[in-house]
């Protein structure tokens, strides 16, 4: 952790020089202003970081969340004469009001939606900052903002108020940065990359919406009081959509995940109109074509493209370092490990339950009992309903009727968030890994729901958060370790499917569920791969976990299932163990048709 | 990490060649912002018109006391981010004795720290009256402000044009809303009832809406403080579309060139209030005239008032030198001048104009009433 | 007052058929490739620019001008999708960078053009030189009766081409489904330059249609666009009858909201209808909800 803080310290020193490197007297000035600005609008900047980057939110309200803060903290120190650093807060306050607004009402929007809400929320807030006279001042704006005053010192000047702008932005970095690496920071994460799997992990789509807009406007709302005590002079035309885009704009040059990329973005956003002075009226033509090819082309922003190069530069120069670890060692062993004998005690009840979607009734009657230490599959043709029950079971739908008991407790219709948190996991049919995550960052998102850390404990650093951020990891690569999987540092997307599997499998179990379901986790692999796969469900099935899986590889199915259930049309219509099944006639009759004849 | 430390020093690095500072002897530098790009470009072009006219006659008769006058431009985008880092931009040239500043209300506001931060004398056109009378005393207005023009229309439209119900429609960003907030004041003062009062966003292209309004509310005249030509136009076409019969006043917006090119017949038979205006006296006569010839097109307030500060200020430095204090000093002593906006005479706040045009809009063209101030 | 409210409906009818037309094209293009053009607004632009220098400048029949203003604006915009869609086409996930690359490309759109014509507005003259016309009291401007009728003129002939014709049939069978579409011989990366053209196209044409009324200006599409949007999520966003009474509605409403409540609110009266649809109906008035398959 302090490797990676240091990381920041050559940046931080330089931006604690730079006002040294400058040239003096009024020249210097001009610099230090548009320095200053930068700095605002990088703090701001960095709420798009957490909102976009984090949690691939889109959002063209930044510009927004920069004015109430602004308009807030000016209102409240000029008219009001609120102490400079009170009216601070209260506008980080405010502001942050509204963005768990926003972030409440964004929950069932997909993207183009959101990002029409933040438009909309966007102009009607410029709307209101104009023409509310009696609060705002309307559009003459306000003067004579305050600079602040430490410890009884004011700070007037320049050259003052630059350091304290660096220090907020050091302060705003933090926040971000802690956030990233918390538990918090796993959960944005993979709501960016899959929501589905991102609650079926125990993650609270609704408050971790809410959360990154949260944090993004009181972002926002600190770079808006440096705006403001900055500039002496706020009106309300400056937040408008355009800002918003410019907001975006050095996020995306910046790579959009990255504190130093979107700080970077910002300086450059801001001086590049300057250095383009000599383009007159067509630099804002090309700021948009800028726009159009960096998001395009250059999707980790410019600044991603820059850290390449220089990594293309260091390693002509050092050379590579020769990673060794390519091989996926799969741990072979010829002993099967003991498994446990299925108890009668029963885990998981499913009674008379039934899913219909408008007419079609997928699931229509289905009752079967899972017992605890249970390996029990479903098995039935294509079309018989039996993914459609794991959902239900997973809470991604809700049931038409029946219920479900699990451990003697009804859970019918609750959630995948607090499915999972009753240690309930499971994998999908269509593998959902988070793509760009790596495979250990995967496994370590299934960890979430035995967190206890909020975000004031990640912020405030406190030690239990460190603790469980360790632990998280730990146990991410204990579990990959434990199924033989060693390329951790790997991204999702670049591993070969089998491998994905494997990982998805590690992550549903990383936080010990009591209850796997897997839904047809052999499918599309080869021999070797699923014989490795059946090594993996004695292997988990030996820690005592229950599972409950679909599948189609009869012979995989013989060997790892110790119970059966057929399902046909979305009735059950045979149960019993995997040979029982596999000669009931019915059976036959429902893979095979009716005209065959039964030896 | 290497990388972070390389970008931010050749950033550093860029931006410290841009911005040298050319020191010429033998000329007198006179630095302006304008609206070179942004919204407001094409006035922005006609006060760059405005100034180098005056500067080219100025040059050609001599210049100042044998010393060409070197105007320098610096693009505020008609924002108020980029108004000041212009502004700064021509201050950290040292050689830069004057600068002539913004019309528009908000950028001015935005620059005032700056201003009395570094002391240099700044000519100002915009007309909101708050901007003279915050104690800054670098600032002088070359335009009358916002209590001349709405006292000169309230009292036009209640003493001459017998307005008793107004109905006053305004643009509801800083120029509009001030404006609108003084002249309902003065229409009252005057006698007449305020019958309606709407505000709309700049730009609106659609005003049936408050047209419908001003109808229903049984007005016999409708006010107007619009900031754009555009809008002024767009409304009075759909005005005269809507079959509406009341009188018409508005600001100065309504006798611009561009409004009467783009209302065309709509504008007919309307009055207004004007600083400049072309046949208003000899000055602006001279000045049309010459800027027809060398732009072929009509002036407007844009140029005329930069054209009015470039010729105060060349005469006083002539007279003071071109020390800083000399000049407030002497700008403040100007009383008389007859420029092509009126005759100056400037106060302590540092107004110099005190009084509007009346106009009528009549065949396409502005003919003058009377001068009220 | 009922004249009052006759005028206003009118005047609230023809803005909202321009919302109608560009939401047509929103919808279009989202559905077949599932990206959203924030630059659709700007189409409405460059169809009213091209309308001028048509008309004033090379002084061609109105009826003429506009086939060719309309047509060169799909050009455009089939230009426009080579350029920023033919390249992420298929990468996975491309919806974010698009949406952002429109934008931006709607930027620079603004200021080619303006740099292009200046800032002074054009007139552009209407169709029918009558300056208005009063009915029983009620002044009627016949460019918006004009906007009103195209409008359905134009609908109808888009119904007729995607249900009726061959091509049209192809295009929706792309848009439901294009690997299957491109095994049965249908060129999917025309159809997209299609799909462009014609949402294009009718972008351009509401952007001729208001010309007249409201003059052409570089900026004139961006603050239609948004509206537009709104009205097309409001109608529900895969459906095209939702995007023509999306339209209507929120061009009435805008209307009726800055007359009755409050005229400097104008421009929020849509996107406040869109939040409160958006909390309480998100699939908007005739949108379907579509289940993602798990």
């Amino acid at each position: 952790m302090i490797r990676s803080i240091a990381r920041f310290l050559p940046f931080v020193a330089l931006l604690v020089l730079i006002p040294f490197l400058l040239p003096g007297g009024r020249l210097g000035s001009y610099y230090l202003t548009l320095l200053i600005l930068s700095l605002s609008y990088a703090v701001a900047a960095l709420g798009l970081t957490v909102l976009l980057g984090y949690s691939g939110q889109i959002s063209l309200a930044q510009a927004a969340f920069f004015g109430i803060g602004a308009y807030t903290f000016s209102v409240l120190a000029v008219n009001h004469h609120v102490g400079y650093w009170s009216a601070a807060l209260a506008a980080v306050v405010v502001t942050t009001g509204f963005g768990l607004f926003l972030g409440a009402i964004s929950l069932r929007l997909a993207s183009h939606y959101l990002a029409l809400v933040t438009i909309g929320f966007q102009i009607i807030t410029e709307l209101v900052l104009n023409n509310w006279n009696a609060m705002t001042g309307g559009a003459d704006g306000i003067s004579n903002i305050p600079r602040p005053s430490l410890f009884g010192y004011a700070i007037n000047s320049d050259h003052g108020f630059y350091f304290i702008s660096v220090a907020v932005l050091v302060l705003a970095s933090y926040v971000v940065f802690r956030l990233r690496h918390s538990r918090l920071g796993g959960a944005l994460f993979a709501l960016r990359e899959d929501e589905i799997a991102a609650s079926a992990n125990g993650i609270s789509l609704f408050r971790t919406k809410v959360l990154a807009f949260a944090v993004s406007a009181a972002l926002a709302a600190m770079g808006g009081i440096l705006y403001a005590s900055g500039s002496l002079y706020i009106s309300p035309n400056v937040f408008n959509f355009y800002q918003s885009v410019s907001f975006f704009a050095m996020a995306l040059v910046g790579g959009q995940a990255s504190i130093v990329g979107t700080t970077l973005g910002a300086g450059l956003i801001t001086f590049l109109p300057e250095v383009l002075r000599f383009l007159h009226a067509y630099y804002i033509a090309v700021y948009g074509v800028l726009v159009v090819v960096v998001v395009l082309f250059m999707p980790e922003g410019l600044y991603g493209l820059l850290l390449r190069g220089v990594g293309a530069v260091t390693t002509l120069v050092l050379g590579r370092r020769e990673d060794g670890r390519d091989e996926v060692a799969y741990l072979k062993s010829d002993a099967v490990p003991e498994r446990p004998v299925a108890s009668d005690r029963p885990l998981l009840e499913i009674r008379d339950l039934a899913k219909h979607f408008g007419g079609i009734k997928a699931v229509n009657g289905v009752s079967l009992t899972v017992n605890r230490g249970d390996v029990a599959v479903l098995i039935g043709p294509n079309g018989s309903g039996k993914t459609t029950v794991l959902n239900v079971l997973s809470g991604i739908y809700t049931a038409t009727a029946g219920s479900i008991v699990y451990d003697g407790k009804e859970i019918t219709n609750l959630g995948p968030t607090r499915i999972n948190r009753l240690g309930i996991s499971r994998t999908f049919q269509n593998i959902r890994l988070f793509p760009e995550l790596t495979a250990l960052e995967n496994v370590a998102v299934g960890h979430y729901r035995r967190g206890t850390v909020g975000l004031a404990g990640a912020l405030l650093s406190r030690p239990r958060g460190y603790r469980e951020e360790r632990e998280a990891m730990e146990k991410a690569r204990e579990t990959l370790h434990f199924l033989g999987f060693v390329r951790l540092d790997v991204k999702a997307k670049n591993l070969p499917y089998g491998q994905q599997r494997i990982v998805e499998i590690a992550r549903a179990i990383v936080s010990g569920p009591e209850l796997l379901l897997l839904d047809e986790p052999a499918a599309g692999m080869n021999h070797e791969e699923t014989e490795v796969l059946s090594q993996i469900l004695y292997r988990i099935h030996a820690l005592g976990v229950t599972m409950l899986l679909i599948e189609h590889d009869m012979s995989f199915v013989s060997s790892v299932a110790t119970r059966a259930y057929v399902m046909d049309f979305g009735q059950k219509i045979s149960e019993g163990s995997v040979k029982q099944v596999l000669s009931d006639p019915a059976v036959m009759k429902a893979y095979l048709g009716d005209d065959v004849e039964y030896a | 990490m290497i990388g972070k430390l390389l970008g931010g020093a050749g950033m550093i690095a860029l931006l410290c060649g841009a911005g040298v500072a050319h020191a010429a002897s033998g000329t007198i530098e006179i630095g302006m912002i304008a609206d070179l790009t942004g919204p407001a470009a094409l006035s922005g072009q006609h006060k760059v018109d405005g100034a180098k006219l005056a500067v080219d006659e100025i040059n050609a008769h001599g210049g100042i006391a044998g010393k060409k006058i070197k105007l320098i431009v610096e693009d505020d985008r008609g924002q108020n981010q980029a108004g000041v880092s212009a502004y700064q931009k021509l201050a950290a040239n040292q050689n830069i004795v004057a600068i002539i500043g913004s019309i528009r209300s908000t950028i001015v506001q935005a620059t005032l720290p700056y201003v009395a931060r570094y002391k240099i004398p700044t000519m100002i056109g915009g007309t909101d009256p708050k901007l003279t009378h915050v104690g800054n005393q670098w600032v002088f207005r070359f335009r009358p402000n916002d209590t001349y023009a709405s006292a000169t229309m309230a009292q036009y439209a209640v003493k001459t044009m017998g307005s008793k119900n107004v109905a006053v429609l305004y643009d509801t960003d800083a120029f509009g809303a001030a404006g609108n907030a003084l002249l309902k004041v003065a229409l009252v003062k005057n006698g007449a009832k305020v019958v309606s009062d709407q505000g709309y966003t700049t730009a609106t292209r659609d005003y049936t809406s408050f047209l419908e309004k001003v109808k229903s509310s049984g007005a016999d005249t409708l006010a107007t403080y619009m900031t754009n030509s555009e809008d002024e136009a767009q409304m009075l076409k759909q005005l005269r579309q809507l079959g509406l019969k009341v009188k018409i006043i508005g600001s100065t917006s309504i006798a611009t060139s561009v409004c009467i090119q783009l209302a065309g017949p709509a504008v007919d038979d309307t009055y207004g209030v004007s600083d400049f205006v072309a046949d208003g006296n000899d000055a602006a006569k001279a000045f049309t005239k010459r800027y027809v010839a060398k732009y072929n097109s009509q002036p407007d307030v844009f140029g005329g008032w930069v054209y009015d500060a470039m010729n105060v200020l060349s005469r006083v430095i002539a007279k003071d030198g071109t020390a800083p204090a000399a000049i407030q000093k002497g700008i403040r002593a100007v009383k008389g001048y007859h420029g092509v906006e009126g005759t100056y005479t400037f106060d302590t706040n540092g107004d110099g104009l005190h009084g509007y045009w009346v106009v009528k809009i009549k065949h396409r063209k502005v003919i003058p009433i009377k001068y009220v101030g | 007052m009922f004249s009052e409210f006759i005028q206003l409906t009118i005047a609230g009818l023809a803005v909202g058929s321009i919302y109608a037309l560009i939401a047509l094209g929103f919808v279009l293009i989202y559905t077949s490739v599932n990206v959203v053009n924030f630059a659709q607004g700007d189409f409405a632009m460059i169809g009213a620019y091209f309308m001028v220098s048509l008309v004033v400048v090379l002084h061609l029949p109105w009826w003429l001008a506009l086939v060719l203003a309309v047509v060169a604006t799909g050009l455009v915009g089939a230009l426009f999708q080579l350029l920023i869609f033919q390249p992420v086409r298929n990468r996975p996930r491309n919806f974010l960078p698009v949406m952002i690359a429109t934008v931006g490309a709607s930027v620079f759109l603004e200021q080619a053009f303006l740099l292009i014509y200046g800032p002074i507005p054009y007139q552009l003259p209407p169709i029918f030189k009558a300056d208005s016309v009063a009915v029983f009291g009620v002044h009627v401007y016949p460019q918006y009766i004009v906007i009103i009728v195209v409008t359905a003129a134009m609908v109808a002939l888009l119904n007729w081409f995607l249900e009726r014709t061959k091509l049209g049939k192809q295009l929706q069978a792309t848009a439901q489904d294009p690997d299957t579409a491109r095994l049965m011989g249908i060129r999917v990366a025309w159809m997209a330059a299609l799909t462009f053209a014609i949402s294009t196209a009718l972008g351009g044409l509401a952007g001729l249609l208001i010309a007249p009324v409201y003059t052409v200006t570089a900026t004139m599409g961006s603050s239609i666009a948004l509206k537009a949007f709104a009205a097309a999520i409001v109608g529900g966003f895969g459906s095209m009858k939702g995007a023509i009474v999306g339209g209507l509605g929120i061009g009435l409403i805008e209307t009726y909201g800055a007359t009755y409540i409050s005229g400097s609110y104008r421009d929020a009266f849509p996107f406040i209808v869109l939040i409160l649809f958006l909390i309480f109906r998100p699939y908007g008035l005739f949108g379907e909800k579509v289940s993602q398959k798990v």
